[in-house]
């Protein structure tokens, strides 16, 4: 039989396993939001806040942008904004949407066939917390 | 540089921090924080402190920086030293780094050995060299300083030891390089930075489901 895991050292590795998974994805995220057109970085945070719920610490997503434009992913400007004060707008370049694409493509392709493999783990999660949801409803004889 | 004295303080710092990058790189970078600071007091009325917390401690941020880029340029180099550092760096997050750190240890150590070799080879003729003896696995590799001690033992290679030498050590150099840029680019995922932003928990809210 399988030895039980202590409650918080599962919880601690699944988080960690969250984390890593969301790291992992952090370059296509980034990439992603700049596909239709030049953002600033602050506006990519809040892009990547509001459409794909990943919301970064502030002074992390400056150091990932400097290593995308020095890969040659993304070009910078500075751009005089209306605000009064310059901002630095991001841009795919050509080699930075052909990444992209190879990204989403790899995603898809990978959450597609996940997917079908985790569908029986779901549908018995979502089936037993009906079940215990109804027999807490029940009044005891 | 802004009129708020904390901020002006963080600005130095991170300027200081990135010390060893080029000034207009620096700058840049300085300049596109300030920015940041300066948009985030003004649009969300964040105080100053909670936007410095945001953006965590100069020394980190600015390492967060070096970091990425030395992987990068480590990446395309082909200065050992260069691959080194960035090995080394990356050793300091994790098994995984460390495992590349002796890998490159070992293979530049070989290759400088050898390369060592044929240097010595000319200067010490008689102490430098490839010997073998009458059983199977009786041969040894001497460098300069140390005495032919064992009578029964003969060399071989002679003079042909020099470009042996050079040749194994110059392979060596170059394909712990090659080995390197190639794991730096397969594990690209773990990179420092990456690690460095779990560790702080960069990474701060959650994709409630996978679905």
């Amino acid at each position: 039989m399988a030895k039980q895991l202590p409650v918080a050292v599962e919880a601690d590795s699944s988080e960690k396993w969250e984390a890593q998974m969301r790291k992992g994805c952090l370059e296509m995220a980034v990439l992603s939001s700049l596909w239709h057109g030049k953002l600033y970085g602050l506006e990519i945070l809040r892009a990547l806040e509001r459409d794909s719920q990943l919301i970064l610490a502030e002074g992390t997503i400056y150091p990932i942008l400097n290593r995308l434009r020095s890969e040659e992913l993304l070009q910078s400007q500075w751009v005089e904004a209306e605000a009064g004060h310059p901002r630095k707008y991001y841009e795919l370049t050509a080699s930075g949407r052909e990444r992209a694409t190879r990204m989403a493509e790899m995603w898809t392709e990978f959450s597609a066939g996940l997917g079908s493999l985790i569908e029986p783990v779901l549908k018995t999660a979502r089936k037993s917390s009906r079940d215990n949801g109804r027999s807490r409803k029940e009044p005891p004889l | 540089m802004s009129n708020d004295p904390q901020v002006d303080d963080y600005l130095v710092r991170l300027r200081k921090a990135l010390s060893g990058m080029s000034l207009a790189e620096r700058e840049d970078i300085v300049q596109e924080i300030c920015m940041h600071i300066r948009e985030r007091a003004e649009d969300g009325g964040a105080s100053t402190e909670e936007i410095l917390i945001g953006l965590g401690p100069a020394g980190e941020l600015a390492e967060q920086y070096r970091t990425g880029l030395l992987v990068q340029k480590a990446r395309r180099s082909i200065s050992p030293l260069l691959i080194l550092r960035a090995a080394m760096r990356w050793a300091l997050t994790g098994v995984e780094g460390t495992a590349v750190f002796l890998v490159a240890v070992f293979g530049y150590l070989t290759g400088v050995g050898f390369l060592l070799l044929a240097l010595l080879k000319p200067i010490f003729p008689q102490r430098t060299g490839l010997w073998v003896g009458p059983n199977d696995f009786d041969f040894s590799i001497r460098m300069g300083a140390l005495p032919v001690s064992t009578p029964q033992l003969h060399e071989v290679l002679g003079w042909w030891f020099i470009p042996v030498c050079a040749v194994i050590g110059s392979f060596a150099l170059i394909g712990t390089t090659k080995l390197i840029q190639f794991l730096m680019k397969r594990f690209r995922w773990r990179t420092p930075l990456a690690q460095a932003m779990l560790a702080s928990g960069a990474l701060t809210a959650g994709w409630g489901s996978l679905t």
